[in-house]
Order: C-alpha cells, then structure tokens, then sequence
C-alpha cells in the first residue's frame, strides 16, 4: 500500500520566484510513488497560472497510478477558496459547489483536442465577458492567437495528460491573467531532438534559450510533413502581443521567454528543469489599446 | 469554381490543419490546370494558421505564386483572415524556394550551441 505525501502549497503569484516554487513542487512528487495530499493551509495567495499548473500536476499524478486528493478544508483564506470554487478547480477535483461567473477565467482541461470546445471556451466563456470591451472582430482576432498557443501545445509536445487552462480578470489593472500548461516534453526538447537527426552529437548540448528563440522565428518548424510550410503560430502570437502591448512568457524545460512591447528575451534559468511547458499570457481588456497591423500607430 | 468554405467544414473556424486539409484537397487539382477558383469566406470569423498552412500554403509546392494570386480569389474575408493568409503565403514561398531549409536551420542551431560551449 502506498504512503501518502502531503504537499503544503505555498503563496503562488506569478513572478520567476514563484514559478520556480511550482517546478519545485512538481520535482517532489514527479518521482514519488507515493499518494499525493495537496494543503493549502499557507496559501494566501494562488495566481491562475498556479491553478493551471496544479491541476496539471494532479493529473500527471493520476497518470503515474498516485492518488490525489485536495484538502480544501485546509484552506483558511476566503479569497483562495472563493477563487478556486468560483473557477471550476474545486469542482473539478471533487469538491460539491458548482462555480458561477465571476472575474475568473474558468479552469479547463483539454485531454485531447477539442478545437471547438477550445474556442468555445475563448470566445464565449471569457472574450465576451462583459468585463472584456471590445468588438467581435478584436475578440475573434485573440481567439484566433490564442489557439496557436493550444495547437502548438497539441501537435509538438506529445503530452499524455493533455493541456490546462486558467485565467482571471484584473478589473484595477484592466488586463486578464491566461495561463496554457502542458506535461510534454518541452520545447528546446523537442528541438533538440529535431537536430538530432542530423547532428545527435551537438543536439544535446543545444542551450534552451537558443531553441526557444528559434523557435518564435518566423518559418522555423519542427513538423516534417513535407511540402507544407509551418512554424507561424508562435510568431504570429508574438507579433499579436507586442502590437498590442500585453505580455507573453514562456517557461519551457530549463528555458525562460518574455515577450513584450521592449522587445524579447531568451534566458537559461539555473537549476530549473520543468518537464513541459507554460504560455503565461498578460492582455489588456479594452479595444482602445489595441490596433490591428493594418491600422495606423495613432 | 466557387467554393462557399463554412459549408465544406460546417464550422465558422478556419483554424485546424484538417479542415484545412479539406478546402486544399478540393482546389489544388483546378489550379494546377490553371482554372480560376473562388474561396468565399462568408460567415468565418475566427482563423490560425494551421487551416492556411494546410488549404493555401501547401499549394505552392506545384504553382508559382504569381499563378496562385492571379487564379485563387478570395472573397468575404476579413482583415484577420488576410494577415494570416498573407503572412503564410510569404512564409509558403521562402518555404518551397528553399530546399536547403533544414540544414540552415540546423547551421544555425549548431552555431549557436558551440557559443554555448
């Protein structure tokens, strides 16, 4: 019979540090062949990028025969628990309450494609809240950006648990929060086994911050189906946040991307190795920032 | 020919690389015999590249881009749907003029890993 391990969950924002938390959190128990109990009873804070990430990880868990289990009497802050009810998490890890509208973006799990559901979600469940103003072509034009981060997570990361999804709605700051999380294989991964084929002996020394800006170049692709040009989709997301003044970062395995209106950087993170990879995406909720590439800079 | 593109995928989504798939299989074998063909975009909203990578992009392999924008007409798309188009036709030409794509990129992957060392 296996011993349970119960992990305390810390305050989770959405800084390096506490990323770096959250990989830590997932390299305790990736190993472990233990059950998993999840406490809250330090957590005072929980970003949606953490709630995509542990319900990832409770997943992943399940995937590898462990139990999990989720001690929501633990959790003695109001906010956290109004959140994580309000956002689906709870429910979809056994709690009773079902969530209702509010100022999150709900918590979804993709296990397999599902392009309409996925769309669905995007347009109706949260581009055209009423905290979002803007016109239907501006929301279907995010839509649309915002599938190349799933169909990027789907074709290239060969996940076995599928693709996680949270947000939240920042009414003082006027943006959304939106967090994509996969346990596949990671990026520079993916890449480096892409040149493997070619050059195996340097494939692996290939430094993840080399691999991801390659791979948000325009044309660059990993898919070898031949006679079908690829390798848009990240480009276009880039070009789409840096017009518009939002935010995009990326972990990735040991990789770290920001993208936004300064410019882009590609960094190596020391010590950090996460089995997957994060879209964690900052956009602005009204039409007035935003401007279409045919449109003049006013 | 004309083809009313929501009634071939029964979605106002031109976003997946198999519905994609479907407008090019339809298309390719007419403008490869040079016969003027009409995409009509009426009631799609929403696009990503991987429907055009698929229904557009792939066309390049057997006609020159010049006879893909004199004989391919799109109709009812709106300016989403044109970057998008635009910027996989571009990438579809540097694509398929390059036959030597792959061992750039890996050039350049190399280059970069041995600064690393």
């Amino acid at each position: 019979m296996k011993t349970q391990k119960i992990i305390k969950i810390p305050r989770l924002n959405d800084g390096s540090n506490d990323f770096r938390k959250l990989f830590e959190i997932f390299d305790s128990v990736k190993e472990l062949n233990e059950n998993i109990k999840f406490d809250f009873s330090l957590c005072v804070f929980l970003r949606p990028n953490a709630v995509a990430f542990l319900g990832g990880l409770a997943r992943y868990i399940e995937y590898n025969e462990g139990i999990v289990s989720f001690d929501w009497n633990s959790c003695l802050d109001e906010k956290v628990i109004a959140n994580i009810r309000q956002n689906g998490f709870a429910k979809a890890f056994g709690a009773l309450q079902e969530p209702w509208t509010g100022e999150s973006i709900p918590y979804r799990e993709d296990k397999v494609v599902d392009a309409n559901g996925i769309m669905d979600y995007l347009t109706d469940g949260w581009l055209k809240h009423e905290w979002v103003h803007m016109s239907k072509r501006l929301t279907d034009a995010i839509a649309g950006k915002m599938w190349e981060i799933y169909n990027n997570a789907f074709e290239h990361s060969e996940t076995h648990i599928g693709v996680f999804s949270c947000g939240q709605h920042f009414k003082k700051e006027e943006n959304v929060l939106f967090s994509v999380v996969d346990f596949g294989q990671g990026i520079p991964t993916k890449i480096r086994n892409y040149v493997a084929n070619f050059d195996p002996v340097s494939a692996q020394k290939l430094p993840a911050d080399a691999c991801l800006r390659w791979a948000f170049t325009r044309g660059n692709t990993t898919s070898i189906k031949e006679g079908v040009p690829r390798g848009l989709g990240l480009d276009l997301l880039k070009e789409f946040v840096q017009l518009n003044e939002g935010k995009l970062e990326v972990y990735s395995n040991e990789g770290y991307v920001r993208i936004d209106k300064d410019g882009e950087s590609y960094q190596n993170l020391q010590g950090i190795s996460f089995k997957g990879t994060i879209f964690h995406i900052t956009l602005r909720c009204d039409e007035k920032y935003y401007r279409f590439i045919d449109e003049p800079n006013s | 020919m004309k083809i009313v593109v929501k009634n071939v995928i029964n979605s106002p989504r031109c976003i997946t690389k198999e519905d994609g798939q479907k407008i090019f299989d339809l298309i390719n074998s007419s403008l490869k015999n040079g016969e003027r063909t009409t995409l009509d975009f009426n009631e799609i909203t929403q696009f990503a590249s991987p429907f055009f990578n698929f229904a557009i992009g792939q066309l390049l392999r057997d006609i020159s881009v010049t006879s893909l924008r004199s004989l391919l007409i799109f109709e009812n798309l709106d300016m989403t749907g044109k970057q998008v188009i635009e910027r996989v036709i571009e990438n579809a030409v540097q694509y398929h003029s390059n036959s030597q794509h792959r061992d750039i990129v890996n050039e350049i992957l190399d280059k970069k890993s041995k600064e690393f060392e």
